[in-house]
C-alpha cells in the first residue's frame, strides 16, 4: 500500500490523500509518512473512510494520546451522547440523538465554533492535531473553513512581524463565547474558563516555520489595554483569514479531515441546524506544552 | 465653475471637483451634491480649508444637525467643541494625543469595528461629514462598505429570510465586543438599546440596503449566540473588498457620507501622533421600525 498525497488548490496546505484504510492499524512507515504530509500541509482530507468511534480513536493515537474534550468535562455523564471521554461530539444532536431545540444552552456554546479558532488554544498545552470524522452531514451549509497560518504570518510587513514576535495572548473559551453573548457554563466550572497564556507567534516544532498563533479564544495581550488588544487581534484574524490563506472543506459522509492546531484555525459554517442532523465527531492529540517551551527557550537567546 | 464627481470606485465612492464647499452654496449646487449622494453614497472633496463655523454652515444644506451628546462617554468639561461637532480625534482639551489607558481612548476604540454613526439612536444618522484637520503619516485610514451592494449581492433564500428581521442596537455592544464594559449607571441609561430593521429602504432611491453594525447585539425573537453568529456573517460579507472603499486622508480632505446605505471603520494608526478630524452628523427624519414603549 503505498499513499499519495494531491495538494488542493494547488498549494501546500490543504492536501487529499488517498491509498490508505485508516480504520485498521497502520505500520509505522504509514504513520511517518502521514505526519510528514502534515508537516508539509498542515490539513489532510481522507476520503470515503467509514469509522467507528474506537476505529477513530485508535487511529488518532498514532499521533499521540488523546485529548479529554472541554465540553465532555463540563458535562454530566447522563448529557453525552457519545461514549469515550475522548470523543468530541460536533453535532446537533442531544444525549437520546435528537435534534438540539433553538434554545438548547449546549447549541449556544456549540454556536462558538462559528468563529475563527485554534483547538484548546484555552489549554496551556494547546492541541497537536484534531481529526474530524463527518457521520452524517446536511444537504447544504456546514461547510468547514481552514487559515493557513504560516502563509498568513509570512505575508505580514516587517513591522508587523516585529511588533507581535514577543507579544503573549491570554486565552479562555469564556473569551469566544462572551463574543457570542454566551456565559452560561454551569457551576464548578470557573477553573476550565481561566486565562491561558500563548505566544502569538509560535514556531513549529518540526519545520521551524513561524505561524501566527490566532484564536476567538484570546481575550488579551499581557501588558496592552483590553480593547486595544482585542482590535489588533481582529485585524490580524482579518488578515490572516483572507481567501488566498483559506480553504473550505465540504463535507462528505465518511471524510475524515485532520489538521494542524498549532498552524491553523478552522470554523464551522451556518447551516439548517434545527432541521438537518450534522454528526462530526472530533479527535484531538494533546498539544506537548511547545507553547510554554518556546517562550522559555526565547527568554533565554 | 461648475460640479463635477468623478468615480473612485463605481457607483459608491466618488470624488468632487469643481466647488468651494466652504462657502456659502445656492440651493441648486446643494440639491447637485445631495444627488451625487443618492448616485453614490460617499462623496469626496480635496483641499477644503474649513473652520469648524463652515463644516457646520455646509452640513446644514442636508439638514438639521444631530447633536453629539449620547455617543461617547466624554465628560462636558473634556469637550474640545460644541455638541455639533463630534470629535474624532485621538486628543484631550490639552490637544495632546491621551495615553493610552485613558478611558476615552479605549472607548473610541470601537470605531475600528464596521459601523453606522448612530445606528444607537432611535432616529439614525443621516449624513456624516468628516473633515481632517491634522492627519497622521501612515495608517488610520477609513474604509467604506456599500450595504446597497452587499444586499444585492445575497441570495434570494437569506434575502427572504431578513426582509422583516429587527436588530437592537447599543454601544453597550459595540464597546463590549472590545472587552470595554465599565459603565456607570448613567452611561448604561444612556446607551439603552433601540430597536432597527435589518433590512432598509431608502427614502429617495428605494433601495433596499443591509443595515449593519457593530452596535447591534441582537435580533428580536432569536437566542443572543445565534443573532451574533449571523450578524458577524452577514458583516463578513458586506464587507468584502468588492464592496469597499478605502479612503487615505490628506489634510484637508471631507468626506460625507449616508449612514442610511454605507458601514465605514478606522484603521489602526500610531497614537502617539495628532489625528484631528472632525465630524458634523446631519439628522435622520425618522425611525426604521416602531420602538418599544419606554
Amino acid at each position: 500500500m503505498t499513499i499519495d498525497i494531491q495538494p488542493v488548490d494547488g498549494q501546500d496546505f490543504v492536501g487529499e490523500i488517498s491509498g490508505i484504510d485508516i480504520s485498521v492499524p497502520l505500520a509505522a512507515d504509514l504513520v511517518a509518512a502521514i505526519e510528514a504530509g502534515m508537516d508539509r500541509f498542515a490539513v489532510l482530507v481522507f476520503r470515503g473512510q467509514p469509522l467507528t468511534d474506537e476505529q477513530q480513536c485508535d487511529f488518532s493515537r498514532n499521533f499521540g494520546e488523546l485529548e479529554v474534550t472541554l465540553i465532555s468535562q463540563m458535562l454530566k455523564p447522563g448529557e453525552r451522547r457519545l461514549g469515550p471521554m475522548e470523543m468530541g461530539d460536533i453535532s446537533n444532536l442531544d444525549a437520546t440523538g435528537k435534534l438540539r431545540s433553538r434554545d438548547d444552552s449546549r447549541r449556544m456554546y456549540a454556536l462558538g465554533n462559528r468563529l475563527w479558532h485554534s483547538d484548546a488554544s484555552f489549554r496551556a498545552t494547546g492541541a497537536g492535531y484534531s481529526l474530524l470524522s463527518a457521520r452524517v452531514v446536511p444537504g447544504s451549509g456546514g461547510n468547514t473553513e481552514f487559515a493557513d497560518m504560516r502563509a498568513a504570518y509570512d505575508a505580514l510587513d516587517a513591522a508587523t512581524k516585529a511588533e507581535i514576535e514577543d507579544l503573549v495572548a491570554e486565552h479562555s473559551i469564556a473569551f469566544s463565547r462572551s463574543q457570542l453573548g454566551f456565559d452560561d457554563y454551569g457551576e464548578g466550572n470557573a477553573d476550565k474558563i481561566r486565562p491561558v497564556r500563548h505566544r502569538l507567534v509560535r514556531i513549529h516544532p518540526v519545520t521551524g516555520r513561524k505561524s501566527l498563533y490566532l484564536s476567538a479564544h484570546i481575550g488579551g495581550i499581557v501588558g496592552w489595554p483590553v480593547p486595544e488588544a482585542r482590535a489588533f487581534i481582529r485585524d490580524l484574524t482579518e488578515h490572516a483569514t483572507q481567501p488566498q490563506f483559506t480553504h473550505a472543506h465540504r463535507w462528505r459522509v465518511n471524510d475524515l479531515v485532520m489538521w494542524d492546531n498549532r498552524t491553523t484555525m478552522h470554523r464551522a459554517r451556518r447551516y439548517r441546524d434545527l432541521h438537518e442532523v450534522r454528526d462530526l465527531r472530533r479527535t484531538s492529540i494533546k498539544g506537548t506544552g511547545q507553547t510554554a517551551e518556546q517562550f522559555l527557550s526565547v527568554a533565554a537567546e | 465653475m461648475s460640479i463635477a464627481i468623478a468615480d473612485l470606485t463605481p457607483g459608491f465612492a466618488g470624488e468632487v471637483s469643481g466647488i468651494d464647499i466652504t462657502q456659502p452654496l445656492t440651493h441648486a449646487q446643494a440639491a447637485e451634491l445631495e444627488a451625487g449622494m443618492d448616485r453614490y453614497a460617499v462623496l469626496v472633496y480635496h483641499d477644503q480649508k474649513f473652520t469648524d463655523e463652515q463644516q457646520q454652515a455646509f452640513s446644514r444644506n442636508f439638514g438639521p444637525l444631530e447633536s453629539s451628546l449620547g455617543g461617547n462617554i466624554t465628560r462636558p468639561e473634556e469637550r474640545r467643541f460644541n455638541v455639533d461637532m463630534a470629535d474624532v480625534s485621538n486628543l484631550g482639551v490639552d490637544q495632546k494625543p491621551l495615553p493610552r489607558d485613558d478611558r476615552r481612548r479605549l472607548f473610541n476604540l470601537g470605531n475600528r469595528l464596521w459601523h453606522s454613526d448612530s445606528s444607537f439612536r432611535a432616529i439614525p444618522a443621516k449624513y456624516s461629514l468628516l473633515s481632517a484637520r491634522s492627519v497622521v503619516d501612515r495608517g488610520g485610514n477609513t474604509e467604506f462598505a456599500d450595504m446597497r451592494a452587499a444586499y444585492d449581492a445575497l441570495d434570494a433564500a437569506t434575502k427572504a429570510e431578513i426582509e422583516d428581521l429587527i436588530c437592537e442596537h447599543s454601544l453597550i455592544y459595540s464597546r463590549g465586543t472590545l472587552g470595554f464594559t465599565e459603565l456607570s449607571e448613567v452611561e448604561k441609561q444612556q446607551f439603552t438599546p433601540v430597536r432597527q430593521r435589518l433590512v432598509r429602504t431608502h427614502p429617495v432611491t428605494g433601495r433596499k440596503s443591509l443595515y449593519l453594525s457593530s452596535h447591534i447585539g441582537t435580533i428580536v425573537g432569536w437566542p443572543v449566540p445565534e443573532a451574533r453568529a449571523f450578524v458577524r456573517d452577514l458583516t463578513e460579507h458586506a464587507t468584502q473588498p468588492s464592496f469597499t472603499y478605502v479612503h487615505k486622508w490628506r489634510r484637508f480632505d471631507l468626506v460625507m457620507w449616508d449612514n442610511r446605505s454605507t458601514m465605514h471603520r478606522v484603521r489602526r494608526f500610531d497614537e502617539t501622533q495628532v489625528r484631528d478630524m472632525r465630524r458634523t452628523t446631519v439628522a435622520g427624519d425618522s425611525v426604521t421600525v416602531e420602538q418599544l414603549a419606554a
